[in-house]
């Protein structure tokens, strides 16, 4: 460029090679820094994964295997027999598979229907005492579960007299606060206009309710779905203190009463462990990104 | 009259909150209110008499709560800010990655959480086996320690279930900061670096205050729930080896469906809920002074 | 017959945070069948507020309102036979333009063979014929106001409502839109109640305008009513644009007395206006009454005023002459051909029969037949 009396002028014969302009050079210290982060991560993640990792490989072994193991890394042998063992100690496994099943999906249906029906109330209706009775109902998440165990369980089992039943282990589910709260956060973001004007198209409240907020809120009712299912397959305590017959357990009540009927047999118990997560964690796979996104729903502002 | 007309113009407002109001009625108000007249009484499953503060006296003298108090103190002091910490440091870490490796490492590290409570339990009695041949005393028998019994001794046994926290289920936390990260504007950290700040400060004067409400979230559900922790202790140690894993959940539990004294037990949950909301209104009050929530 | 009518109407909120807030303050209107009436005012005046009442979504803390010839406090907004235009259109984003359109008859429970028609018909008027399959996400600005125009011509409602429908888009649409606007109602024939924060859309959509300030009807009356004979300082301020320069002074011995200097009082409009020695008045004279000398045309009543000009603007049409005097900031329009520097102290033309006066403390002006 030459500076020619006062106005500046490009020289347009010299030829700027694009690439070399644009092109952004990064010190090395950059690629080292990356390197050593990727590394950190995967030990750790090689880390997390390998309980996971180790239930797996185990339960293909022998069903008879010692109690302690020889540590391989890549499996030596691959076998059944442990699954064989798992489903033979207990007839009823097939059926602990079912009443997660069955007890997973009624809880989650019921939560997605009235939380968002409840959240959808406190989001977008004005009436009286809705505040008041928002926060009310709030409190209740903040109360250790342990103060309205043992009440409940009298109330259930004594009172209601539904000691191993089904709904026993639903009914206290059917909806929590907890649901309520991520539905009304998520709701919020609807906006009110989309109402007012389903209101002057002469839509009812509840077809309002049916037609144009749940279409609209099916990615928050998938998460909120989701997570409702794999807490309910995953839960241990209560279904573990109403139920007393053999056939009515869930998974993993049925899986921890094998752990202390034989706690030598590594294989089977293994195996049981593959069998009560492995639906979750092929859900989780398939539906990746709800389970991902889904925490911070609730949490973060807005 | 104006009852009719307020029906017809709030009626149905109520009837989309009936669920969970009633559910909060009969589920949480109801055996809340039972629970505590319940601490008052002897209560087992037949027959209840009444017996004024002395459950409240037992617990306040009995030994053993004693040792559960302090078991659940080491074990929320040593999990809940470690794990904090641990899911920041990651979260940090991932967040200076490229999007396709951060949803690769959101999900490697959630997936621990996706297994149920009861199988990590198992895997993880297996791994502590106390034989020479056992996993993880293979593992430290690299560095020259020999036979550790991780669950059977007693000054070792509530460290291993401190220890199986660190190795897992710190997907959440993750993706929690990493979605809080992201909400930091970037023009912030650049105005910094004209300012020459270095990236230790950057750290502390920006996104450590930044991300105060997060961690503060964090903090508050980490203790709820390291204070509530039963499985792994039921399937691993039973509370023992001499009530040394046995934590004031724990031992809740025992007193209500071991030795079926509800009464005891009902106070003893108190007592617990007394404790965990002391923590947090200290919390909010220590970090939350400047969070907005 | 379709007009509105509102009695003694007000709007009080309770909100935890603000208290007691009177959006609407006891206001009363009359708007004829078939009237285009925009409703104008800065934001908070109630003028989105009372159009959400005359549909129903609000419901007001005392007062009457009529549709038609009908009471229509207690009823819904689907039984008021109103239809409305909201500013962020408010289209179901889930279903197709049709789907939109149809929505309203369908919960009507109207035939399937009508809503066809009837959604045929509206899409026509509009022009948006070719998207019907398509889902709002898809079209442009224009196009989902078009849709959501379509979907309250759809009801054939008696009354039209518009929420500030224009805001969301670009100035250029804005204008052609306006245009469009205007032509809808000849075509259509109902009653169109119009809300909007913009002067110049008021002024160029209403057959009438209902200015608002705080709660309360400043004015109602013609554009060229508002423009010529504002009722109060805040309309004189609120319309034209730039809007009306203000000099503070006080009467003293049957002139105005400002700063030194004095204004003769014009004569013209003061009937039964009683001004007493003393009174604190306030001057208004619109940037358009100020003009270069050289450049006036004749005015039988003026006055030169020296004026330091601080800025100049070019608008290429006409220039604009910024200068402070008597303690206010002053604008003028003057021709696009003056040759007025800034830096320049000039002397400017006031037109003084354009003056007007206005009591400083009520703000109710004095310039106008008959007091009010």
């Amino acid at each position: 460029m030459r500076k020619v009396s006062g106005k500046l002028e490009i020289n347009s014969n010299v030829h700027v090679d694009p690439q070399l302009v644009f092109k952004e050079r990064k010190k090395p210290s950059f690629y080292i820094g990356r390197t050593l982060i990727y590394i950190i991560l995967i030990i750790w993640a090689l880390f997390t994964f390998f309980p996971l990792y180790w239930m797996f490989i185990s339960s293909f072994k022998d069903a008879n295997a010692s109690a302690s193991l020889q540590f391989d890394i890549i499996p030596r042998e691959f076998t059944l027999d442990s699954y064989t063992y798992f489903f033979q100690f207990n007839e009823e496994v097939w059926r602990w598979l079912f009443n997660s099943l069955f007890i997973s999906s009624v809880i989650t249906l019921s939560n997605v229907l009235f939380a968002a029906m409840a959240g959808y109330a406190f989001a977008k209706l004005r009436f009286p005492g809705r505040n008041t009775i928002f926060w009310v109902l709030m409190c209740a998440i903040m109360i250790p579960g342990q103060v309205t165990l043992i009440p409940l369980y009298v109330l259930i089992i004594n009172v209601f007299n539904m000691s191993d039943t089904y709904a026993a282990i639903i009914l206290p589910s059917i909806v929590t606060v907890f649901n309520v709260f991520l539905m009304k956060q998520y709701l919020t973001t609807i906006p009110s206009t989309l109402i007012d004007a389903a209101r002057i198209d002469a839509c009812s409240e509840f077809g309002i309710f049916r037609k144009i907020i749940l279409p609209l809120a099916k990615p928050g009712l998938a998460v909120m779905a989701i997570f409702t299912f794999v807490g309910q397959w995953n839960d241990f305590f209560w279904p573990f203190l109403v139920t007393q017959s053999n056939e009515m357990r869930t998974i993993q009540v049925g899986l921890a009463s094998f752990k202390f009927a034989d706690s030598t047999q590594f294989g089977p118990m293994m195996a049981g462990s593959i069998i009560a997560s492995i639906p979750m964690i092929v859900l989780f796979f398939s539906l990746q990104k709800y389970f991902l996104q889904g925490i911070t729903i609730g949490a973060l502002k807005g | 009259m104006k009852v009719r007309q307020f029906l017809r113009d709030f009626g149905w407002c109520y009837v989309f909150i009936a669920a969970p109001v009633l559910v909060f009625l009969a589920f949480t108000l109801y055996p809340i209110c039972s629970a505590f007249i319940m601490s008052f009484q002897k209560y087992n499953v037949l027959q209840s008499e009444w017996i004024g503060f002395d459950n409240y006296k037992h617990i306040f003298t009995d030994p053993l709560f004693g040792k559960a108090f302090i078991n659940t103190t080491i074990f929320t002091v040593a999990t809940v800010p470690v794990n904090v910490l641990i899911s920041l440091g990651l979260a940090l870490l991932i967040f200076k990655l490229g999007k396709k490796a951060q949803t690769f490492f959101k999900a490697s590290f959630y997936l621990p959480a996706v297994a149920s409570g009861v199988t990590i339990s198992l895997v993880w009695f297996w791994i502590f086996d106390p034989m020479p041949e056992g996993i993880l005393n293979q593992v430290v028998h690299l560095f020259g320690i020999n036979n550790v019994n991780w669950l059977g001794k007693k000054d070792i046994a509530l460290f291993s279930i401190i220890l199986m926290t660190y190795l897992g289920g710190h997907g959440a936390g993750i993706i929690l900061y990493l979605a809080s990260l992201g909400g930091i504007p970037k023009t912030i950290y650049e105005a910094a670096s004209i300012d020459a700040a270095s990236a230790w400060s950057k750290f502390r004067n920006i996104t450590w205050p930044l991300l105060k409400p997060t961690t503060l979230y964090m903090f508050v559900t980490g203790i709820i729930g390291s204070f509530q922790v039963f499985i792994s202790i039921y399937l691993m140690t039973g509370g023992g080896p001499d009530h040394a894993t046995t934590t004031i959940a724990y031992l809740i539990y025992q007193h209500a469906f071991e030795y079926f004294d509800f009464g005891l037990a009902a106070a003893e949950s108190f007592v617990l809920a007394f404790i965990i909301v002391i923590v947090s209104v200290l919390q909010f009050k220590y970090m939350g002074s400047d969070v907005e929530y | 017959m379709a007009r509105v009518v509102f009695e003694h109407v007000s709007k009080t909120f309770t909100d935890d945070k603000r208290g007691v807030f009177n959006a609407v303050s006891d206001i009363s209107f009359e708007i004829k069948d078939k009237e285009f009436v925009v409703f104008v005012g800065p934001s908070g005046c109630g003028k989105t507020t009372s159009l959400r009442m005359i549909s129903g979504l609000e419901k007001q803390t005392s007062g009457n309102i009529y549709i038609g010839d009908r009471l229509v406090n207690h009823l819904q907004p689907k039984e008021r036979n109103i239809a409305m235009v909201f500013q962020d259109y408010a289209l179901y984003p889930h279903m197709t333009v049709y789907e939109n359109l149809a929505f309203g008859l369908k919960n009507l429970k109207t035939k399937k063979e009508i809503i066809e028609q009837k959604v045929k018909e509206a899409s026509k008027i509009l022009g948006i014929e070719g998207l019907l399959d398509r889902k709002p996400r898809e079209l442009s600005g224009g196009q989902r106001q078009r849709v959501a125009i379509g979907r309250a011509i759809v009801r054939n409602p008696e009354v039209f409502l518009f929420d500030e429908p224009l805001s969301n888009l670009d100035a250029k649409l804005r204008v052609q839109m306006r245009v469009e606007l205007a032509e809808l109602h000849k075509k259509l024939g109902t009653t169109i109640v119009y809300v909007t924060h913009d002067q110049v859309e008021a002024m160029t959509l209403g057959e009438r305008i209902v200015v608002m300030n705080e709660g309360k009807v400043q004015q109602i009356a013609t554009p060229t009513e508002l423009y010529n004979n504002p009722a109060n300082l805040f309309v004189a301020s609120f319309i034209g644009a730039p809007s009306m320069n203000f000099i503070e002074g006080h009467i003293d011995n049957g002139k105005i007395a400002v700063n030194g200097d004095t204004f003769p009082i014009p004569n013209k409009f003061f009937h039964g206006n009683a001004l007493y020695n003393g009174q604190k008045v306030t001057i208004g004279i619109r940037p358009e009454d100020i003009s270069d000398p050289h450049f006036s045309r004749q005015i039988t009543n003026s006055s030169e005023l020296q004026a330091n000009i601080r800025v100049v603007e070019h608008l290429g049409n006409e220039k604009l002459l910024y200068f402070d005097k008597y303690g206010t900031n002053f604008t003028a329009r003057v021709d696009a051909e003056s040759e007025i520097r800034s830096g320049d102290s000039v002397k400017l033309n006031f037109n003084l029969d354009k003056m007007y006066l206005f009591d400083s403390e009520s703000g109710v002006s004095l310039s106008r037949e008959g007091g009010h």
